[in-house]
């Protein structure tokens, strides 16, 4: 069973304290991706998920087993390295057989897993070659075979797609998906690139400088981030934040003045704020709508058309931040235009300045 | 300091001005492609001086007999001395050769290489994986091991002549301990012994540092590659550590063998000129008995056995280099 259960785990290298207090329970079958900033611990966390690293407290048990004592060897674990860590001097074949073999395995069943790996990776026609004659996305099949073969309780990837290049990069993300799909083994994947983590993952864990910030599916991060980071971090461009303060409406709805007659509306419980608190208003450049008569007046300075939609740069008077506008189609505002904009209803996040909690709703968990 | 930069800058800018005049001049007269070899001279006239020559005269002195040093008065033999060297009823028993001591030293030399050569490769790989480890002092103990290479040979000879005397520090402490004394250096096989032991401990930091820098070479997520996949210590330094530290191993293997070939000065020093009688004298030392040791001075002969060992030289050579080529593709 490839379920994987950390309990309060701490890393310090010498006086360097890299991972905090880590709870993180992953199901069997689970294809979770770790993400965060270069630093941030996510390799460090993998790596000591892989017995490569130990812990400095702490438990990790995969399948209800304690395996903080057991070797990599032991932990039924197979890891695809960034660099794919193919072993230079041996054929294909032999990468795929060399872990089978260290574990006595029987000719024939090494041949009937190379052939099954072969297959499902396509790289049958490699496996007399050494990885030296291989482009770098046969070198990563040939890597994520050589996982595949030890028919892993966990296959973990540390940031296997970095060495790609981009269209390789979108191909290979999908054929690892869909190798998820077929196989139904769990997967740890290690990225720092937002796009991986949320076309990939079942869950996504955001990490930041040591300690998990939040645990959820991708859409729950998007649309519920628990904190300021998180809502930066997950969607590009970077969410826009603005300055306000807290207004109470007639119905007891909570509002965000932002310095101009229109109000924001948001889904936070009014219990929970107090009238003319200052908050930070989040709203991602694609959840605002442009109208003809009210909004917040917007002055354009420049945008970005990518064909299918277009990015327009401006700010709002007050509102030191540059305000990022997303428009699909062709849209070609003139630089000093003003136009009106507010944010779609439901697609306003409120975070507390001090903590940078969000104060309305949230999903996952910390 | 930008000041002193400056002033340094200032300096190296007038020596370039003193050359410039007299280079351009140069160069006008002798054209723009001919100024690399302009370059080139001054080294060529040393290498030219204390190599070519020296092997063009040995080459010419190995076709002519006498004792006289001045070539102009050596008549010339023709093929004598490479007869003569090679005039043997079985090279297998030394005594059965015109020169016996020639074949005697070849024979000597060929033990010495192969045992030399297994044992400084054992030695030097092991030292090497271990410093390649996390210990401690691990600084120390690479500049520990290297130290001896930077000895004079006649300083290694002399000191472990010291210890192997007579009355030296090895009998001493064999005393302490209630063994009687050996006379180590007049014993046929303890002396063959030691001679292979000083030659390791002399060459091994050397050795140590090129495998060393092999190993360092080698990725370290191969070696976590190997750990998840299951691999014993054992297969993991049969199966990668090895395999992919051939190319240093198969270079210290030829230098190694080059050098041995070459052994001379510190068994020299160390065997008081090869004894117990001719037990350690080497082809080197032969050479040099021949052509500036004996009452005779035969150097013709010497030449010749130079020339024929100069050959096996250039054999290894390029072998090596061939090697080296393989290695860098």
């Amino acid at each position: 069973m490839g379920d994987l259960k950390l309990t309060n785990l701490n890393k310090a290298f010498g006086t360097v304290h890299v991972l905090h207090d880590v709870n993180l329970q992953i199901d069997d079958g689970e294809f979770v991706v770790f993400v965060g900033p270069s630093g941030c611990g996510k390799s460090t966390l993998l790596r000591i998920i892989a017995g490569l690293e130990d812990v400095t407290s702490g438990a990790i048990a995969i399948g209800g087993r304690d395996v903080g004592a057991l070797s990599p060897a032991e932990r039924k674990i197979a890891m695809v390295f960034q660099s794919y860590a193919l072993y230079p001097h041996m054929s294909v074949r032999k990468n795929l057989a060399f872990g089978l073999e260290n574990l006595k395995f029987k000719r024939a069943e090494i041949d009937a897993r190379i052939t099954e790996a072969a297959r499902m990776l396509a790289i049958e026609p490699y496996l007399d070659r050494r990885p030296k004659q291989l482009s770098g996305g046969q070198r990563q099949r040939v890597a994520i075979g050589r996982a595949i073969v030890r028919d892993p309780d966990i296959f973990l990837f540390d940031e296997p797609l970095s060495n790609l290049d981009a269209a390789l990069r979108v191909q290979t993300r999908a054929e690892i998906t869909k190798l998820h799909r077929e196989m139904q083994t769990t997967m740890i994947y290690v990225t720092h690139d937002q796009v991986e983590a949320m076309t990939m993952a079942d869950k996504i864990v955001v990490l930041r400088a040591g300690r998990i910030e939040q645990v959820g599916s991708p859409l729950e991060l998007f649309d519920h981030p628990r904190n300021l980071f998180v809502a930066g971090f997950l969607g590009s461009p970077r969410m826009n934040i603005l300055k306000g303060r807290v207004v109470i409406g007639d119905d007891r709805s909570v509002l965000v003045d932002v310095g101009y007659p229109t109000l924001l509306r948001s889904d936070v419980d009014p219990a929970k704020v107090t009238a003319g608190q200052e908050v930070l208003a989040g709203v991602r450049p694609a959840h605002f709508a442009l109208s003809d008569s009210e909004g917040l007046p917007f002055e354009v300075q420049y945008h970005e058309s990518l064909g299918t939609e277009t990015y327009v740069y401006g700010n709002l008077q007050g509102q030191s931040a540059q305000v990022i506008v997303h428009r699909y189609g062709h849209f070609a505002p003139a630089p000093g235009a003003i136009l009106k904009i507010t944010p779609q209803d439901d697609r306003l996040h409120v975070f507390d300045p001090a903590s940078e909690l969000a104060l309305g709703r949230v999903s996952g968990r910390a | 300091m930008a000041r002193a930069a400056g002033l340094a800058d200032r300096a190296l800018d007038l020596v370039m001005a003193l050359f410039e005049a007299p280079i351009n001049a140069i160069e006008r007269v002798i054209g723009k492609g001919r100024m690399p070899y302009l370059f080139l001279a001054p080294n060529l006239v040393l290498f030219g001086i204390f190599t070519f020559l020296p092997i063009a005269i040995a080459i010419g002195y190995a076709f002519t007999g006498g004792a006289d040093l001045l070539i102009s008065n050596r008549p010339f033999v023709g093929l004598d001395n490479f007869r003569k060297l090679l005039a043997c009823d079985s090279y297998l028993v030394p005594g059965s050769c015109e020169e016996s001591l020639f074949w005697t030293a070849i024979w000597n030399t060929l033990w010495f290489v192969g045992f030399n050569v297994a044992a400084t490769l054992l030695v030097a790989l092991v030292t090497a994986l271990i410093l390649n480890r996390a210990i401690a002092a691990r600084g120390f103990f690479r500049a520990m091991f290297f130290y001896p290479v930077l000895l004079s040979p006649v300083v290694i000879g002399l000191i472990w002549k010291w210890f192997l005397d007579r009355n030296g520090l090895l009998n001493a402490f064999l005393q302490m301990l209630g063994v009687p004394p050996e006379i180590f250096l007049l014993d046929v096989g303890w002396s063959r012994f030691f001679v292979v032991v000083v030659s390791v401990w002399f060459h091994m930091g050397f050795y140590t540092l090129i495998l060393l820098a092999g190993l360092q070479a080698i990725p370290k997520d191969l070696y976590e590659a190997a750990a998840i996949d299951a691999a014993t210590p054992s297969r993991t330094l049969f199966r990668i550590t090895l395999p992919l530290l051939g190319p240093n191993l198969l270079v210290v293997l030829i230098l190694l063998m080059i050098r041995s070939v070459q052994i001379f000065d510190e068994a020299w020093v160390l065997t008081n000129g090869g004894g117990p009688g001719t037990a350690n004298t080497f082809i080197v030392q032969y050479i040099y008995q021949m052509a500036f040791a004996g009452d005779l001075r035969l150097y013709g002969l010497a030449s010749a056995a130079s020339v024929l060992m100069g050959l096996v030289l250039l054999v290894l050579t390029l072998v090596q280099l061939r090697l080296g080529k393989k290695v860098e593709s």
